[in-house]
């Protein structure tokens, strides 16, 4: 009995860590809502997109983007993703697509360096491969479509945080994932450009909230507790971009502690308007999936990118770098209380 | 009859009025060791951020730790009792999801009173307790494995719910159980006072009710609670649907302090800050010895270190090294303890 009753304990602690572990991973992937699953055979180009997942207003505005884009080039748009941003369940999705042969690949990847290969086979099986939000930079990937630069957004960050701020003061950054690798990039411009034009503000802490919002409101909440002197708040990514804003209109300090942060608008919405976000910095999300379905056909029908393309009326003057193989969408998107109602994502 | 003798007192054994007196003996002191030991850390931890931080001891940094503990404990007392009886619910967290999604869609929809708001909450949650309940009492299958399937489950409704998009444009309904001013009375946030109501009636029924005296006997020995007379599965399954409820309530203290946005990231991982609380307050994971003071406590410490950690400009990442060492050395004492017990 007591040895029963032991085994079951060490057992519940294991399965336990293991949940914790592996949390994220026990979920599987669900089916997408495919415009259409007869992938080839009526001789339409077909181009599959594959998200980080599926589920998100982000990579939903990019499925609509891309489902215009269908529309209006005469494609056929495929998208699935995993339900968690789980690379293993993810190269399920990718693999399906490969047997199906698509005729243009799209992936962001949860993990670039676990997906290398896997792009790599779809690319031997004649498959134009791409990368959109996301990069995969050692793999065989023809073209990454690029949303902003990274010195786009950290400048962008900083410009909006410091218009609010008065150009001085302490601030710090409510971030997500300690190894997101695209968040990192924005803080080290962030830190470099605060340096260098704005000699009287300081970034004083960095903090790391995971995915979570209720965590990036209390540790923004303790940020402004330990720094009295804290005049700003940057929410790095879409779930701690409200969190900030929310810790400070709790603790009635509008007016007192700027925030801005990566967040998207609909999200963003009351905060902007009652002042405890100043900005909120994107890009057009819908004309990212738009470009990346486009790119996609482009390369299926054998054609090479320019270093300018005009790909509708509202993207223009696209440029293309043929050496890094980037087709970046343009400068990042500001959105204030003035704008955030022309969006509906 | 041969029962009825077995099972009464012997004749020489005192009236009525003194039984309390030898139930006093068998019952464990208000306030275990453990826990002075909790209350110790924490009024030293207090202290020292109290000294090193600028603002840790005041209102504007306490009230929004208290707010934090709050649904952590809450969902806790309920645990306790599930611990108690040597199971665990790893599904909290995606029935957290789940409650949280359907109030949030609720308000958003329809303008539904604050009563309607958590009645329906708490409804739900007792629904999503009551099944883990019914198939580990009545199925007898192990709870960890029952709960780590409706867990899932429970995630899969959610999502259903989400229907690939964020809950946008909450109203501030549930501002009461807050981090903001309406949030409080008299400096108390509200959420952490309905709390330390719960809490304290639970420590009551515990200790005192023979309900309560029931689910330590199941945790201790199944077999011998089953052949002395208690209603094993009914308890089982009300430890299990108390939880549900409590679930159901947290959900609305999470949506409170959250944002006006929802998104599926809500109750991950609350499973086991709150299975960290239980621990982490000395009740035993074997199953038969807990209190939920000792949670309460252990939820407090958890926040604590983890503002404590943020306010003095530390990495993040130390407040998992903190809570894991307490985990490991909650959890290594009890063991140690339930040895040195079997060998004496």
């Amino acid at each position: 009995m007591i040895s029963k009753k032991r085994v079951f304990a060490v057992g519940a602690i294991a399965l336990a860590a293991v949940l914790t572990v592996s949390g994220c991973t026990s979920r599987t992937a669900s089916s997408g809502d495919s415009t259409s699953s007869a992938a080839a055979g009526d001789g339409k180009v077909t181009v599959a997109f594959v998200p980080k997942l599926q589920g998100i207003p982000y990579f939903e505005a990019m499925n609509a983007g891309g489902k215009k884009a269908a529309e209006e080039l005469g494609i056929t748009w495929l998208y699935q993703g995993p339900t968690t941003a789980d690379a293993a369940a993810q190269a399920d999705i990718v693999r399906s697509y490969i047997q199906q042969n698509v005729s243009a690949l799209i992936v962001a990847p949860n993990d670039p360096d676990s997906m290398a290969p896997l792009l790599k086979e779809a690319a031997d099986k004649g498959i134009k491969v791409l990368t959109a939000d996301t990069d995969a930079p050692d793999s065989v990937r023809e073209v990454f479509v690029n949303q902003a630069s990274v010195e786009g957004i950290g400048e962008a960050l900083t410009d909006q945080l410091m218009t609010a701020m008065g150009g001085s003061g302490d601030y710090a950054i409510v971030s997500c994932g300690e190894t997101a690798a695209n968040l990192n990039a924005w803080i080290e411009v962030q830190k470099a450009y605060t340096a260098s034009k704005y000699p009287n503000a300081k970034l004083t802490t960095i903090v790391y909230a995971g995915e979570d919002q209720a965590a990036a409101t209390s540790m923004a909440t303790d940020l402004m507790n330990a720094n009295p002197n804290l005049k700003g708040l940057v929410g790095e990514c879409t779930s701690s971009a409200p969190g900030v804003a929310q810790a400070v209109k709790d603790a009635g300090k509008i007016g007192q502690v700027f925030t801005d942060g990566l967040g998207t608008p609909q999200s963003m919405a009351p905060y902007l308007k009652d002042g405890s976000s100043s900005a909120s910095i994107l890009w057009d999300v819908q004309n990212l999936g738009y470009l990346a379905a486009w790119t996609g056909q482009q390369l299926a029908e054998g054609k090479t990118l320019a270093a300018t393309n005009d790909v509708n009326d509202d993207l223009k003057g696209i440029a293309y770098d043929s050496a890094s193989k980037v087709l970046l969408l343009g400068d990042p998107l500001v959105i204030t209380k003035d704008n955030v109602d022309t969006f509906d994502y | 009859m041969t029962i009825d003798e077995r099972t009464r007192p012997a004749p020489a054994s005192p009236p009525r009025g003194s039984g309390s007196a030898t139930a006093k003996r068998i019952l464990p002191l208000p306030v275990t060791g453990q826990e002075f030991v909790l209350i110790g850390v924490i009024v030293v931890l207090w202290v020292l951020l109290g000294i090193f931080t600028p603002a840790f001891l005041t209102a504007n940094s306490i009230q929004p730790l208290l707010v934090s503990v709050a649904p952590i404990a809450l969902i806790g007392v309920g645990m306790t009792f599930i611990i108690i009886t040597a199971g665990i619910d790893v599904s909290v967290g995606g029935a957290i999801m789940l409650c949280a999604v359907v109030v949030a869609k609720t308000m958003v929809s329809v303008d539904i009173p604050l009563i309607g708001a958590v009645a329906l909450a708490v409804a739900l949650g007792l629904v999503l307790g009551l099944v883990n309940g019914v198939l580990i009492a009545y199925g007898r299958v192990a709870a960890i494995i029952i709960t780590f399937g409706t867990a899932n489950l429970f995630q899969f409704f959610a999502l259903r719910v989400f229907g690939s998009s964020t809950v946008n444009g909450i109203p501030s309904t549930l501002e009461v159980f807050g981090r903001g001013e309406a949030g409080r009375t008299l400096g108390v946030p509200n959420s952490f006072a309905i709390m330390i109501v719960i809490a304290a009636v639970a420590w009551w029924y515990l200790r005192h009710a023979a309900g309560g005296r029931h689910l330590f006997a199941i945790g201790g020995n199944t077999n011998a609670a089953r052949l002395v007379g208690i209603k094993v599965q009914p308890r089982v399954m009300l430890a299990y649907g108390l939880t549900g409820a409590l679930v159901g309530l947290g959900a609305c203290f999470i949506l409170a302090s959250g944002t006006a946005t929802l998104d599926q990231s809500v109750g991950a991982g609350k499973e086991l800050q709150v299975i960290a609380a239980v621990v982490i307050g000395g009740t035993s994971i074997l199953g038969g010895r807990g209190s939920v003071i000792g949670t309460v406590l252990g939820a407090i410490l958890v926040q604590t270190v983890t503002s404590g950690v943020t306010q003095l400009g530390w990495p993040s990442q130390l407040a998992n090294l903190f809570v894991g060492i307490f985990i490991i050395i909650a959890v290594g004492t009890d063991l140690l303890r339930e040895r040195a017990r079997r060998k004496a």
